[in-house]
């Protein structure tokens, strides 16, 4: 346990991270048909090399709690109810964001009578977080810029 | 090219039996065609090589298969979903892919006094895969638990229908990122192989540097995934980090954290000089040693080893009943790994790794992929000792409609089956590891506690879209 301690300590002096703006949002995520990618990517924005929380930015259990509807994949005609049920969950004022670039619409998708859309053929979007997956780096750097203007 | 061999309606049931008493393993089988002219085809595989067998399937039900291999049921399910195959003697004949109101078209039935339903999903409470489960519980005890996934279903085989083989490709990368090299390479080697095109020894040798990355990657992902199971944060987060180190080894030699686009079909896609070659061995050498110090802290993590043992058991006998594949398959005392015949790529003297013991349980998975990394980061070392060439293939076999190819994912066996038209895809069908294990997975479930079951999933760790395509 304290090699392990200090192998993340190690990590986190050398990555020089800062403390961040005391300020919070809360995001929760569906995946509304994926390849994993995003998810992947979206997990590593918690590990000790980006470290989101230290900028008041945490993924929340329930849409009830959250101020972010973080979104990845095409929708697929199986996803599209679950969507919608956690969106009109959550508390106004809310935010929909739309992570990689299948949820933009712009990837390979599927099959017409399987696949939806994109997000915005469901629901409006307000943060665009393009990339196949979006790097760690770009997630927060996206997730940050809306934090300023939140 | 791999031969078709037909068989009347009859005849079908027959000669899969007689396949598998002879040693033969069922590896997969995939509907195909259009109405008036379905067809239902198996691939079975043994040490001395594949066969696919097929029969017409539009005039009348198919005779079932289940009872003589039980990891054919989910096949017949997606066959009878997505192109209206009968089959005679598989009853109830269950949903899979299609999704409908009624919990009875596709749950398990289970009554007694005291059970209960838990519905989980498909939308998770942490950053997972949307999927959902049914379990039938009495208490805290799981008595059997319904996976009803395909959610995530975006009907990539038939999209990728149509397309030149290059096109097709994008639609097998598309289905899972964190299998995004076995799945493609299995597609590449199943047009190569209905093409009669055979690697020349540089992409062997690129091919395998791509997949066992891929393996590295994954196995550090999941071992910190079952110490999140078990809230385990300290090894959980150095794990996650070790992960994260992998991954931008792939990004400064490859250009990608999940290694898209590095398979192509018919030649390599990469070249890597002998600085950049030289700098991913040593960053890996580095990553090797940090792994070592880091497992041997989870070795003595006395509050996370006493929650592994005997949980999830997935016994031998039930492992080669439900067809599980890849450590799943291994830590349940099962001895194969597609690497052990690969002529496609370059595994020369791969030796299986042993694990000193093989339960089947949640600390036989850990400890398998603990094993199977060192031979990863072996063979790794082994291959970066020289730069990289593209390669190509030669046409030294006979070319057809139909290819098929295996390789070992991080998650075990992995098929994909090409029907070709010409230059054009008519068929993809990806069979992937999470795919075999899913009912495996299932099964070891049952009997335990239902706040066992994150760490039982974790211990497989199988992907849902490449289940859910």
């Amino acid at each position: 346990m304290f090699i392990l301690l200090r192998q993340l300590a190690t990590i986190r002096r050398d990555a020089h991270l800062s403390r961040g703006r005391p300020r919070s949002l809360a995001l929760r995520h569906v995946d509304a048909g994926s390849c994993n990618g995003c998810e992947h990517e979206l997990g590593a924005v918690s590990n000790p090399f980006h470290d989101i929380q230290r900028h008041g930015l945490d993924i929340v259990a329930s849409p009830r709690h959250a101020d972010i509807l973080l979104v990845t994949g095409p929708v697929t005609t199986r996803m599209v109810g679950p969507l919608l049920t956690a969106y009109q969950a959550m508390p106004e004022p809310r935010v929909v964001a739309a992570l990689g670039d299948c949820a933009l619409g712009c990837n390979v998708l599927g099959d017409p009578t399987d696949v939806v859309g994109a997000l915005e053929d469901v629901l409006s979007v307000d943060i665009r977080i393009p990339g196949c997956p979006p790097t760690p780096d770009a997630i927060a750097e996206h997730l940050l810029a809306a934090l300023a203007r939140s | 090219m791999t031969a078709i061999e037909h068989v009347a309606p009859p005849a079908w049931r027959e000669t899969v039996a007689r396949a598998l008493v002879e040693g033969q393993r069922f590896a997969g089988a995939w509907a195909g065609g259009r109405d008036g002219s379905l067809t239902w085809r198996a691939l079975l595989v043994s040490q001395h090589g594949q066969r696919v067998i097929s029969c017409p399937a539009s005039d009348g039900p198919v005779e079932s298969i289940i009872e003589l291999a039980e990891a054919a049921a989910w096949d017949e399910r997606e066959a009878h979903d997505l192109y209206g195959l009968e089959f005679s003697g598989h009853a109830p004949l269950r949903a899979l892919v299609a999704h409908t109101d009624d919990p009875a078209q596709w749950m398990t039935p289970v009554s007694g006094e005291g059970v209960h339903q838990v519905a989980v999903g498909p939308i998770h409470a942490g950053v997972i895969e949307s999927g959902h489960f049914r379990f039938h519980v009495v208490g805290e005890r799981i008595l059997a638990v319904d996976p009803r996934l395909f959610y995530k279903h975006r009907g990539l085989e038939r999209a990728a229908e149509g397309h030149d083989s290059d096109g097709a490709l994008l639609y097998a990368q598309r289905a899972c990122a964190a299998c995004a090299v076995a799945n493609t390479l299995a597609y590449a080697h199943a047009v190569e192989n209905a093409r009669g095109l055979k690697p020349d020894r540089e992409l062997r040798i690129a091919r395998t540097v791509l997949l066992e990355l891929e393996r590295l990657y994954n196995h550090l992902h999941d071992i910190g995934a079952i110490c999140a199971g078990v809230g385990f944060a300290p090894g959980s987060m150095a794990f996650a980090a070790l992960k994260d180190r992998a991954q931008q080894i792939n990004q400064r030699a490859f250009g990608h954290r999940f290694l898209f686009g590095t398979v192509r079909v018919g030649h390599g896609g990469l070249a890597l000089d002998a600085s950049s070659t030289d700098a991913a061995r040593r960053a890996l050498r580095e990553l090797h040693a940090d792994t070592a110090a880091a497992w041997r802290e989870l070795e003595f993590a006395g509050s996370m080893q006493a929650r592994l043992d005997g949980v999830g058991v997935l016994a031998l006998a039930d492992a080669q009943r439900l067809g599980a594949v890849g450590p799943a398959a291994r830590a349940a005392g099962i001895r194969e790994d597609v690497r052990m015949a690969s002529p496609r790529l370059a595994y020369d003297g791969f030796t299986l790794a042993s694990p000193p013991t093989a339960n089947g349980d949640v600390a036989s998975r850990l400890n398998m992929r603990a094993l199977e990394l060192e031979g990863t980061y072996e063979i790794l070392d082994d291959l970066l000792q020289q730069p990289l060439a593209p390669g190509a293939t030669a046409g030294v076999g006979t070319a057809g409609t139909l290819g098929v190819g295996i390789v070992e994912s991080p998650r075990g066996g992995t098929t994909c089956a090409v029907e070709l038209d010409r230059a054009r895809v008519a068929r993809l069908h990806l069979r992937t590891a999470s795919y075999a294990n899913w009912p495996a997975l299932a099964f070891a479930a049952a009997g335990n506690l239902l706040p066992d079951f994150p760490l039982i999933n974790k211990s497989f760790e199988l992907c849902y879209a490449c289940v859910d395509r």
